[in-house]
């Protein structure tokens, strides 16, 4: 049997979640799930859930200004909803509208996306475009981590126990016209990405940022198809090259899987899709 | 410590609720509320959507200990004596229920729904129930339910 703490500042979630056994408990959409597993397979529960969701500063969202800061317990409806998240990070709120269900973005948060480290996670890939920083804090203090580096492997993190997301430092593009995210899965709601890109052009092509998700350990930022793009001329061609790119990046550090078959044209073509879609947006404003 | 919330409106107080229950076994084992289903048990098909606060969660997903302070609303909390509310009546009338395992939870995600968009579009209610599986009857009628409870709801149509 678990106990229960519904602390009311982070302090103290901090002081709760240094004992040992403590877990994190935010909108529950996944570790409810493995909760729900261990007690069927009679393994052990944690000693202590510590229910982070109503601590005030975990839901603070910055967007305007230098200093750009999206809190961990921000619910991915609110995201969907926000339209101050729309027009700033439109790529993360497309991303949190096609994540799970209305009853799960209802619950599901922004850190629990990210500390559950799926490789799938939709709102991990759309933060990564946005250059998130993670800001974790334990009682030793708080440390900065970029996305790219807390997820280890497929739900794997270097979230030591007792550090506690409070939320990410962002870098958004600089136009926010040009932002897109697609996915692809089994249904058009409630699915798991079996892919999902995060796309963000600018008009001078300075500070292209594209994001593969779905297709290893965690999503990661494309260099060499950001490269191929700053390098290019904007167009259906260089999309097309891009996407060609994207994919042979897949294979090179994945190899040729039996998935591949079927994912290759389909990062093709998505690559292109979302980066044909970012442009046009773009231009549609200018 | 008990665990307190309100529940349709009335304070109920539970003794030894261990951390991980989930709402869901709380409202079915310890409330008698047999309404929220458990249909997957893992968020996936909604027949256990309660409102919190107002907004449709799947109870299977949340911590019991989650609703401390906060207003649970499940399927019995809906009608009115013996007067359904709008969006019950909107299922009934439309026949949009067949086995019934999935109706509550159709029907809350559905008020959640139309408490945001009061006039929704086809694409809004498809979208919005998602998250709720039906297996009998397949989805043209729940759309058409939903359309007509918030018909009912916005004070249009005969059957109110």
């Amino acid at each position: 049997m678990s106990r229960f703490l519904t602390p009311a500042t982070v302090q103290e979630a901090l002081k709760a979640l240094a004992q040992p056994g403590a877990k994190v408990l935010a909108g529950g959409t996944d570790l409810m799930i493995s909760l729900r597993q261990a007690r069927m397979n009679g393994a052990e529960l944690p000693e202590l859930l510590v229910d982070v969701t109503r601590l005030p500063e975990i839901t603070r969202m910055e967007l305007d200004g230098p200093n750009c800061y999206l809190g961990a317990g921000l619910t991915f409806r609110f995201l969907d909803e926000s339209l101050e998240a729309r027009r700033r990070v439109p790529v993360l709120a497309q991303a949190a509208s096609m994540v799970g269900s209305m009853q799960v973005r209802q619950t599901g948060t922004i850190g629990g996306n990210v500390a559950n480290g799926s490789p799938a996670a939709d709102g991990m890939s759309a933060l990564v475009a946005l250059d998130a920083v993670a800001e974790i804090a334990s009682l030793e203090g708080v440390r900065h981590c970029p996305l790219s580096e807390l997820i280890t492997a497929p739900n794997q993190t270097t979230l030591a126990p007792g550090e506690l997301i409070l939320g990410y430092i962002i870098t958004p593009p600089p136009e926010p016209e040009g932002q897109v995210f697609l996915k692809v899965g089994r249904r058009h709601e409630v699915a798991v990405s079996r892919l999902n890109m995060a796309a963000c052009l600018d008009r001078e092509l300075t500070d292209p940022r594209v994001v593969l998700g779905s297709c290893f350990p965690s999503p990661r930022r494309l260099v060499d198809v950001e490269a191929l793009i700053k390098s290019g001329k904007p167009g259906p061609e260089l999309w097309q090259a891009a996407g060609e790119q994207a994919a042979s990046h897949f294979t090179d550090v994945c190899g040729w899987r039996s998935s591949a078959t079927y994912k290759v044209p389909a990062i093709t073509r998505i690559t292109a899709r979302a980066l044909k879609r970012a442009w046009a947006q773009l231009e549609g404003r200018s | 410590m008990p665990l307190k919330f309100t529940l349709n409106g009335k304070e109920v107080c539970l003794e030894d609720v261990p951390g991980e229950a989930t709402l869901l076994e709380v409202l079915r084992q310890r409330l008698g509320m047999l309404g929220a289903k458990e249909g997957c048990g893992v968020g996936e098909c909604g027949a256990c959507t309660v409102l919190l606060d107002g907004k449709a969660v799947d109870s299977c997903l949340t911590a019991a200990w989650q609703a401390a302070g906060r207003q649970v609303t499940t399927v019995e909390g809906l009608a009115q004596g013996e007067t359904l509310h709008p969006i019950q009546q909107g299922f009934a009338d439309t026949g949009a229920v067949q086995c019934g395992f999935c109706t509550p939870g159709m029907i809350l995600t559905a008020l959640d729904l139309v408490e945001q968009a009061p006039q929704p579009s086809e694409d809004q209610i498809r979208r919005a129930m998602s998250g709720n599986l039906c297996r009998c009857t397949g989805y043209h009628d729940v759309v058409r339910a939903v359309r007509r409870g918030a018909k009912y709801l916005r004070g249009e149509g005969e059957e109110q």
